[in-house]
């Protein structure tokens, strides 16, 4: 993995060195991921491919809206199954060319999530979670008992986009570009917000959302987009792996297994970092298909799952690329100087206030609660750098 | 006629537990602000518990509670100590939702594990019995089950309003700096909170057990209600939730009648969204839901 | 309820004005009944004992929470029950009580957050355009603190969150500016920096609004006063008056 670049912080300090490493980074990523299908020794490894970038493309979409917002949506598996069922419907019902469907089945899933974007974030937190683990476990529900044109518990047949004559192998590897190509569509997007007034507004919300209000953010209707794009890309997921693999079971597709997996990729990897959710993909990704190929569908996969959230959730909450990022940061020269200033600032500040003045700012510190390091550590942190 | 009463016996009787657990959800909600996906989970493991300790002793599955409750007391109080207070202020709610949901999962496949992914059910001589009011047919056990419910919300209502326990829980949940400025040690309040709230948990997973069959997964069929009810209800407000259950649990066997069970069911959601619309705080809520 | 003979020399001087303003919490009435009028142009000061519902005034005068009773005006036009970002846009910058700023975002970012205009093209343009920067960075320089520009705003101190907070809110360029208790909990030099900037802020023509307990600060640095008790005005007028008023005296010593 190359250092795939936590854009989010080091935008501004980065010097012209630190952007062409960045750009060779990118190749090399991109060079990684193209040459995947010519070394993969055999047609399951490939499959397995697919399936870890079907899994970065709905882990990246995911973050639309969990990475910016800061809103955890454990049922994506909604959209992304939605947008499975849409296409395949689609192609079945109205003999649509097949990406045409994929992508009005994105848009449907798109025009879809609006009123469930109003109708939970316009309160704060808990019920947009709550919505969206609802909506997995109603679509579920209806899925299932709507035999008559959804195909039931007895899942829905998709045609496949390539005729008979393109053999499996080559299925694969076609689908992983389509997959890789999505991906590449859905960072790109993410990157574009990431670094627009938009995006910004975005990350305040996940920070301070009144504090965001204050400074005149339009939350609401910012969440609500953020929400959209999210649930359209992770349709077009959907659709694009209802493509691949042909077939499609209620149980799976509207799981809340499948959205806690997007939310434990993005969370491992980074939800502030561009390529989070796909560092993610790759490491859960893999860890769910070796498993599962060793050992079977069973029961320790859910507490395996479950123990590896908690403790992501407990004790790296902000995932591989940032504590990696602060690793590297830590000997690196220029972030020192930073920390000179500071301290530096700090010092002067306490000559001149004296120290009743620094008790007081102590006193304010403790008094408010949050977690804003004490002045000592940070003197202490630059002194030992 | 007799198949409305019929069904409106039952919603009474269904309402009941959803009121109960649905209590036990908002506790948790009320002192620390955590919406806990591991509810029916935990409700699920008590129904277990209770079939196992039956299959193991053949005593009655009700005299389980006298080892389920203490033990699902100290576990809620143990995993607000350990887990939940852990997590930073500002990302609580979030944090603690996935928190929530990686011990439903844990839960789910331990169940799994131990007891195998088949239904179980408990077999009760009085398993069979029924009576008959006005023309509808009611099932002894629906009715202790019920019973249990309505002792157990009886009991949570005295001790939030007649103890000084209940007090301090109540001034938590409305205003947690106010209470710590009057001197309330608000952590330990929250840690029996949440003890309680496991508790409520343990007493309806074995009412449960006394009627239905269960399995690992079957959580996920209870905590979508639950959380339709608490949202109805308005967050964090007891009476609201209760109230809700009751409406919601009702109007659920009603719908049975022309829909069926599994259409029915999207009752619930149906509701959840509507009130989202109309309205974000709930029918009941107060201060508390307008912020989450 | 408006006074119509009188109301338009008023307005013309008014910034932002309640009438009859009402907020209660359960049994508790914490705004009760207030008509306030701030004065455009000026440094307007709301003091206070502790719980006279200084801050539930202010969090329901920028729509943070919904009045039940009474009107909010601004500039003579209604923002009552308005959301925050509108009567933020409407030019009311406010600052927070404790000093709220993006902690996991940097110094600059904070600074970018300010939403001036909403139109499509400017909110998806990039956030860090040449303009914007420089804006941010004369801000910065004008409250003490660019060198930190890089710093994450959880790393500075709590003053210098404080200064970062208030040139935050410059950067949506706000007609007026509420400032909730700028001197709490910081050290005098600190407050000294502070009143210089909303001193001279004003005199380039910002309205101010200060809820401050610093009977020191509020009084060398207002001219107009209003004091709060139990959820209403009692008094109001400049430092002078203001101390001088028995009422004032009762309040702050009386019970």
């Amino acid at each position: 993995m190359p250092s795939a670049s936590d854009t989010v912080s080091t935008t501004d300090r980065r010097s012209r060195g630190s952007v062409a490493l960045k750009a060779v980074g990118l190749l090399v990523l991109a060079a990684a991921v193209l040459s995947f299908p010519s070394v993969a020794a055999n047609p399951f490894i490939l499959s397995v491919g697919v399936v870890i970038m079907s899994y970065a493309v709905l882990a990246t979409s995911w973050n639309f809206v969990g990475g910016f917002t800061g809103y955890i949506s454990l049922g994506h598996a909604a959209y992304s199954g939605l947008g499975g069922y849409a296409t395949g419907l689609l192609v079945i019902h109205t003999g649509v060319n097949p990406w045409l469907g994929m992508l009005l089945a994105g848009l449907a899933v798109a025009v879809l999530a609006v009123p469930i974007g109003i109708a939970s974030l316009r309160v704060r937190g808990a019920s947009f979670v709550i919505v969206s683990i609802a909506l997995v476990l109603i679509l579920l529900l209806v899925f299932q008992s709507w035999g008559s044109f959804t195909g039931g518990s007895n899942g829905l047949r998709v045609p496949r986009p390539f005729g008979p004559e393109v053999l499996r192998p080559e299925q694969h590897e076609r689908f992983f570009y389509l997959h890789a190509a999505l991906l590449a569509v859905a960072l790109l997007t993410w990157w574009l917000i990431d670094r627009s007034r938009f995006g910004m507004g975005l990350k305040a919300i996940r920070e301070d959302e009144d504090k965001a209000q204050a400074l005149g953010v339009p939350t609401f209707t910012y969440k609500l987009i953020a929400f959209v794009v999210s649930a359209f890309f992770t349709a077009l997921g959907g659709g694009l792996y209802a493509l691949w693999f042909g077939f499609l079971d209620p149980i799976f597709q509207f799981s809340i297994l499948v959205g806690s997996y997007m939310v434990l990729m993005s969370l491992l990897g980074g939800i502030r970092s561009l390529f989070g959710p796909f560092l993610g993909a790759v490491i859960v990704g893999y860890a769910v298909e070796y498993f599962k190929n060793q050992y079977g569908d069973t029961q320790f996969h859910l507490v395996a799952m479950g123990l590896l959230l908690g403790l992501v959730v407990l004790f790296m909450p902000d995932g591989i690329i940032p504590a990696a990022t602060n690793l590297v940061d830590r000997f690196r020269p220029q972030k020192t100087s930073i920390r000179e200033v500071t301290q530096a600032e700090l010092a002067e500040q306490r000559r001149t206030a004296g120290p009743e003045a620094a008790q007081a700012d102590q006193q304010a510190r403790t008094d408010d609660g949050t977690d804003i390091p004490t002045s000592d550590s940070t003197v202490t942190e630059g002194a030992r750098s | 006629m007799s198949l409305l009463l019929q069904s409106l016996v039952l919603g009474v009787l269904l309402g009941g537990l959803y009121a109960l657990l649905a209590a036990g959800l908002t506790l948790y909600f009320g002192v620390m602000r955590v919406v806990m996906i591991a509810h029916s989970a935990f409700l699920i493991l008590a129904a277990y518990l209770a079939w196992w300790f039956t299959s193991e002793t053949g005593l009655d599955p009700l005299l389980s509670l006298v080892l389920t409750v203490p033990l699902f007391f100290a576990m809620g109080v143990l995993m607000q100590r350990v887990l939940i207070s852990r997590l930073r202020p500002a990302t609580l709610t979030m944090m603690s939702v996935l928190l929530t949901f990686s011990i439903a999962l844990v839960i789910e496949g331990m169940l799994g594990f131990a007891f195998s992914g088949t239904q179980r059910r408990i077999r009760l001589d009085y398993g069979g019995a029924n009576f008959e009011v006005f023309g509808a047919n009611v099932a002894v056990v629906k009715l202790i089950a019920f019973a249990l419910a309505v002792v157990s919300l009886a009991a949570l209502f005295l001790l939030m309003k007649k103890t000084q326990f209940g007090q301090a829980l109540r001034a938590t949940i409305q205003h947690p700096e106010a209470a710590r400025l009057i001197g309330i040690n608000t952590e330990r309040v929250a840690g029996y909170g949440f003890g309680l709230g496991l508790a409520t948990a343990a007493i309806g997973g074995t009412a449960l057990a006394l009627d239905s069959t269960f399995y690992p997964s079957l959580h996920w069929h209870w905590i979508g209600p639950l959380m339709a009810i608490i949202v109805v209800g308005g967050l964090g407000s007891i009476p609201g939730a209760a109230i809700a259950a009751m409406v919601l649990g009702m109007g659920q066997a009603l719908l049975q009648i022309p829909l069926g069970t599994t259409w029915a069911q999207t009752f619930f959601y149906i509701a959840l969204f509507a009130t989202l619309m109309v309205r974000p705080q709930g029918f009941f809520g107060g201060r508390l839901a307008q912020r989450f | 309820m408006t006074a119509t003979a009188d109301a338009a020399p008023a307005q013309q001087t008014a910034s932002l004005a309640t009438v009859g303003l009402t907020k209660r919490f359960g049994g508790v009435t914490a705004v009760d009944g207030a008509s306030v009028t701030f004065h455009h142009g000026k440094v307007n000061a709301l003091i206070g004992p502790n719980g006279s519902g200084k801050t539930t005034f202010f969090n329901c005068v920028t729509g943070m929470i919904k009045p039940d009773e009474g009107t909010v005006s601004y500039r003579g036009a209604d923002i009552t029950g308005k959301a925050p970002h509108r009567i933020a846009r409407a030019g009311v910058g406010r600052s927070f009580q404790l000093c709220r700023v993006f902690p996991r975002m940097t110094v600059m970012e904070n600074m970018l957050v300010a939403v001036r205009s909403t139109s499509l093209r400017r909110q998806l343009a990039s956030a860090r355009d040449a303009e914007e920067l420089d804006r941010a960075r004369g801000l910065l320089a004008r409250v003490g603190i660019e060198h930190l520009e890089h710093s994450l705003a959880r790393d500075i101190s709590y003053g210098q969150q404080k200064l970062l907070e208030l040139a935050g809110v410059l950067m949506a360029d706000p007609e007026t500016i509420m400032l909730d208790e700028p001197a709490g909990g910081v050290n005098p030099a600190l407050i000294d920096r502070i009143a210089n900037l909303v001193r001279s802020l004003n005199a380039e023509g910002k309205t101010f609004i200060v809820v401050e307990h610093n009977m020191e600060l509020v009084m060398g640095l207002s001219d107009h006063v209003v004091v709060f008790d139990r959820g209403r005005p009692i008094c109001e007028g400049t430092p002078t008056v203001v101390q001088s008023d028995p009422r004032v005296l009762e309040a702050y010593l009386g019970i």
